[in-house]
Parts: structure tokens; sequence; C-alpha cells
């Protein structure tokens, strides 16, 4: 749990809807998001947890403008989002599977680098921009030559962290980011994340199906279920007794 | 009570291409029949390995080097192919991680279960049995192919399949890790169940504490290769003795207060390529002296369970602990 003020969002949803198939109309399709508005503040998380099929993840790619919406607007600091051409470089993902990250033929400092190479920035400036985001996730700079195949669990998250944080987005989704790893390699990636929100100031979304974790993480919470938000508090609320019945069941998992 | 497996020593090795790799460091362990003992540890620290060897399904290239592994009395890597796969058939029942990777891809989970439940089975039996394991439905599950359950589902299917044969021993390595956690604990509730309503005994392996707390009886925490505390869960969770299990349990979260950090553990886990002649936490350790550098320790009883640990309990390590 930690304490928060809200400025302008980073993202505005307002009243977004999201069908899956269904004939003309969107009649008889599924509906996996119902409704839902969210904003989330520069350097604050919003710890997002449901269980599997309740729209969570759909909501992270809406969040990062790669779902359409088939009803409802978004906004991305405080502007319509527009293409997702425009922007590169302010929005980022760390997904549960470093490995679905990086890619295994290449050495990390590459894998690092990549998304500024896409940005278009000189050689030089680069890598003096890796070395730093190396050591800024806990990784002395003899990480970039190796590949990630020669990494442990933890230090290939690090490396994805990394990636994700070396353009300095706006925004990141965290999609079940720390699920993968050990208890011990956990507290550490949570308290690496928590450390570099502090420092860079982005929004997050924390998805996970942790509730530990998540309210470790965020500074408020969103409790999905089918579809919809049937809980929305701040963290410190889930170190008590949340108000709605399915928050309370998913409060009894870790206990 | 009787013991449905005795491991003594036990010392396993896996041959690789950068030499020898100790996984198992001089096990020593017992489960009493009809017991829930839960094997925790991270990654790396052997639990998976142990829980393998109980029905010796180690990769070619790791060899047991010393020791003695007994499971329902018999010398596990001591006995002829023929007895292996009767203690394999008989007596044993597996649940692994992923139950996508533990079930046949290309066929109907009808006939899989009919393949674990012997040639006689029926329609009526396998759909009984599916019940069991908490699936409605069971004529359309056995319908299915696994691509078509959903994870939670197949898990069940695996569990239902474990115990096709009454097994006496039921090993269980990460059985939720890759679930929900809102269906997490009501498939480990179903498996408690099975266990309880067959008699078997029950090992878990994992590192979810929060899970472990509820549902085990015994707890053996695992650190490079070895038990570093073992007894029962209310004594080791609650009141836990050695440094690394208090270590786990606080880089855990769960137990924090709000706005509170969690500790990690600092540095990694170690990787043996022999006997470790130290603790083999000590560079890790936040409370050790000199001697645990230069002498391996040996299993003692410190309030009422057994500890690998040369200063838990003393006076010195107590006040560390205060602090």
């Amino acid at each position: 749990m930690r304490d928060s003020a809200i400025p302008a969002p980073v993202v505005d949803l307002d009243r977004v809807v999201v069908t899956y198939g269904g004939g003309l109309f969107g009649r008889g399709g599924f509906q996996a998001v119902k409704a839902i508005s969210l904003q989330i503040a520069p350097g604050q998380t919003v710890g997002l947890v449901g269980e599997s099929g309740s729209g969570k993840t759909t909501l992270g790619r809406v969040c990062l403008g790669l779902q359409p919406l088939s009803s409802g607007t978004m906004r991305f600091c405080g502007e319509a989002f527009g293409a997702l051409r425009q922007r590169r470089g302010q929005l980022s993902v760390v997904l549960q599977h470093p490995e679905w990250a990086l890619n295994p033929r290449l050495r990390c400092g590459r894998s690092v680098e990549e998304p500024l190479v896409i940005l278009g920035m000189p050689a030089k400036e680069r890598r003096g921009r890796v070395a730093a985001m190396l050591e800024n996730v806990g990784l002395d700079a003899g990480f970039a030559e190796r590949f990630p195949g020669q990494l442990s669990g933890g230090q290939r998250q690090r490396v994805a962290i990394a990636r994700a944080l070396i353009t300095e987005p706006r925004f990141i989704v965290f999609d079940e980011a720390v699920s993968a790893l050990d208890v011990s390699v956990q507290a550490q990636v949570l308290n690496l994340i928590r450390e570099l929100q502090d420092r860079h100031g982005f929004g997050a979304l924390f998805i996970s199906h942790d509730l530990a974790a998540t309210r470790y993480i965020s500074h408020r919470i969103a409790v999905m279920y089918q579809g919809e938000f049937v809980e929305v508090a701040e963290a410190a609320r889930f170190y008590g007794t949340p108000e709605h019945p399915y928050s309370r069941k998913l409060m009894a998992t870790i206990e | 009570m009787n013991n449905i497996v005795s491991c003594e020593d036990l010392v396993i090795t896996y041959q690789s291409s950068n030499g020898p790799v100790r996984a198992l460091d001089g096990v020593d362990l017992t489960i009493a029949e009809g017991e829930t003992l839960a094997i925790v540890g991270e990654s790396g620290s052997g639990k998976s390995t142990l829980g393998m060897a109980m029905g010796r399904l180690l990769p070619s290239e790791a060899g047991r080097e010393a020791g003695r592994l007994e499971v329902d009395g018999m010398p596990v890597f001591d006995m002829a192919r023929d007895d292996l796969r009767r203690l394999r058939r008989d007596t044993l029942g597996f649940v692994f991680q992923n139950p996508m990777v533990a079930l046949d891809p290309t066929m109907r989970i009808g006939r899989q279960m009919q393949r674990a439940m012997g040639r006689r089975a029926r329609a009526e039996d396998i759909h009984a049995l599916l019940e069991r394991g908490e699936l409605d439905d069971p004529e359309r599950v056995a319908n299915s192919f696994p691509h078509q359950l959903s994870g939670g589902m197949a898990q069940r299917v695996v569990v239902a399949m474990a115990i096709a044969r009454s097994p006496r021993l039921l090993i269980a390595d990460e059985p939720t890790a890759s679930l929900d956690a809102s269906i997490q604990d009501k498939v480990i509730g179903t498996l408690c169940r099975l266990r309880k309503e067959s008699g078997a005994s029950l090992v878990i392996l994992s590192h979810d504490v929060h899970m472990i707390a509820r549902h085990a009886d015994r707890v053996a925490v695992m650190y490079g290769g070895r038990i570093v505390e073992q007894g029962t869960t209310a004594r080791v969770l609650g009141a836990p003795v050695h440094p690394y299990t208090r270590a786990l349990l606080k880089a855990a979260a769960g137990h924090e207060k709000p706005g509170e950090w969690l500790t990690p553990i600092p540095g990694t886990p170690p990787l043996l390529t022999g006997r470790c002649a130290a603790c083999s936490f000590e560079p890790r350790c936040s409370v050790s002296r000199d001697i645990c550098r230069s002498s391996r320790p040996k299993p003692r009883t410190v309030e009422e369970r057994e500890v690998l640990c040369l200063l838990a309990g003393s006076e010195a390590e107590r006040k560390e602990v205060a602090q």
C-alpha cells in the first residue's frame, strides 16, 4: 500500500466496452469488458485482480491501445489516444515470462537498446543509456554481453523491465510480471518496481491473480469479475476487510 | 505409525557438460502414512529432484551417489525393473505443475483415464472417478481433448488420474502454480479431500507458503540440497528457528503491514559441485559466525523441530533475532 496524490491521469477510460465476436451491431457477442471507467495518475499503480476470464488482460490491452473499443473513450495524458505509432516509447509492457519479451538470440544489451533504435536515437547516446538502465535495475554492465539463456529467471525479468523502461514511458502494464518468480526473487522485483516508479514517476497497471503481491505494490486496487469492477478501493482497504463478498473471497486465499 | 518414505543421507548428482551438479547433498527425511508433508524451497533447492527420486523418475544424467531411499519398504534405487514398474503403478501417484504437459494432447480424456485405470474400466467408472475429482459434467469432460478444458479442469483430471489406482503416496510438484489464484485453493482442497478419503500420504512441493500453511501437517524447508528445518506446520511456519526459513517468510508478500517494505533474501542460492563442507546458507545469512564457514551442520532438535543450523536456539542467535 502506498500513499498517493492525484494529478491529471495518464490513462483515462470512460465507460469502455469491449465485445468479442457477435453479429451485426454487436449482438450475441461476448462482452469481455462492460462499461468500465478508470483513471491512472502519473506515479500511481492501480492493481487489477480477478480470476481468469474476468477480462483483466483485455483491459490491459485497452490501456495499451492494442484493443479496439466497442464503445466508450480512452484518453492518454489528457488527449485522444490517436494512432499507436504516435505513442512510440510512451507505453510499455512487462509480461509474465521474460522469455516472451527477450529474443533468445540477442544479447541482453541489444534487447534493452532496441526500443531506442526504433526511436532513432544516435548510437553513442544509446550505449550510455543502456548501461545506466541496467545499473538502475540492479544488473552490472557485464550483463549486456550475455544471452537471456545464461541468466536466472529473476535476472531475466530485470532485463525485461530495463527494456520496458529504457524509453522512459509514461505508462507501463505489468501483466503477471512476478507470478513466475520464486518468493525471494518476487520481493526483489516488487521492490525494484516501487523504487523505479518513485524515481521515474510512470503510471502503472499491475495485473495479477496474486492479491498479496498486488496490494503490496499498488496504490489502488480494482477487483474485476465477469467484465465489471465489483470493487475499486485504496490498497489499504485490502489489508483489512474489503466491501464486496468476491473481494473477501480473494482475501481468504492469502490469509 | 509406519513410514511410507524413509530417506537417509541421499545424494543425487547431475552430470552436466560443465561438470557435476550436486542437487541433493544428503537428505534425511521420513514421511508417515496418512500425513501431508510440504517441501518448501526456492527453485534450485532440490525439492523437485527429491520428489522425482521417490519414483526414480530422474533424467538419465542424474545418478544416486550415496544414501538410501525406501518407498513402502522398497529400495527405490536398487530394485528390479518390474518391481519399479509395480511400485510406480500401484503405490505412487504424481501430479505435476502443468496439466497441459502431463496430458496427451492427441487423446480424449476418457481414453487417457482408461489407460491409467486399467483396461477393464468402463465408461461409468471413468465418469465416477472424474466426479470424485469434482468435475461436473464428467461425460463432456471424458469426450474432450485437453485443449478444450480450462487449466483448473485439466488439473482436476490429472488429480483424478493420479488417484485412479488408490496410491499410497501422492506426490504433487507445484500442483497449482500454473492455475489462477481463485481456483488454486479449490484444486488443493480437492487433492487433500481425496487424500483423506483414501488414507494415502501426500507430498506437496511448493514455494507458496500461504497455501502450505493451510493444508500441510508437516513442513520441510529445503536449501542447497538439504532439509534445513522440518517439523509441524505450526512450529516451523509459526515460529521458525532457521535463518533461511525466517528470511523466506519475510520475503513473502502477505504478512507485511501497509507501507512496509519486503525484505528480499540477498544473493542467490548455491550451485553445489561437491559435498558442502560448511553451512550452505552462510553467504546469505544475516546472523552467521566464523564457525558457519568451517563446519557442516548436523541435524539437531531445537524447539520441537529438526534443524540444520549451528546457531539456532543459541543465546547469541536469539538476541540477533530480537533486534
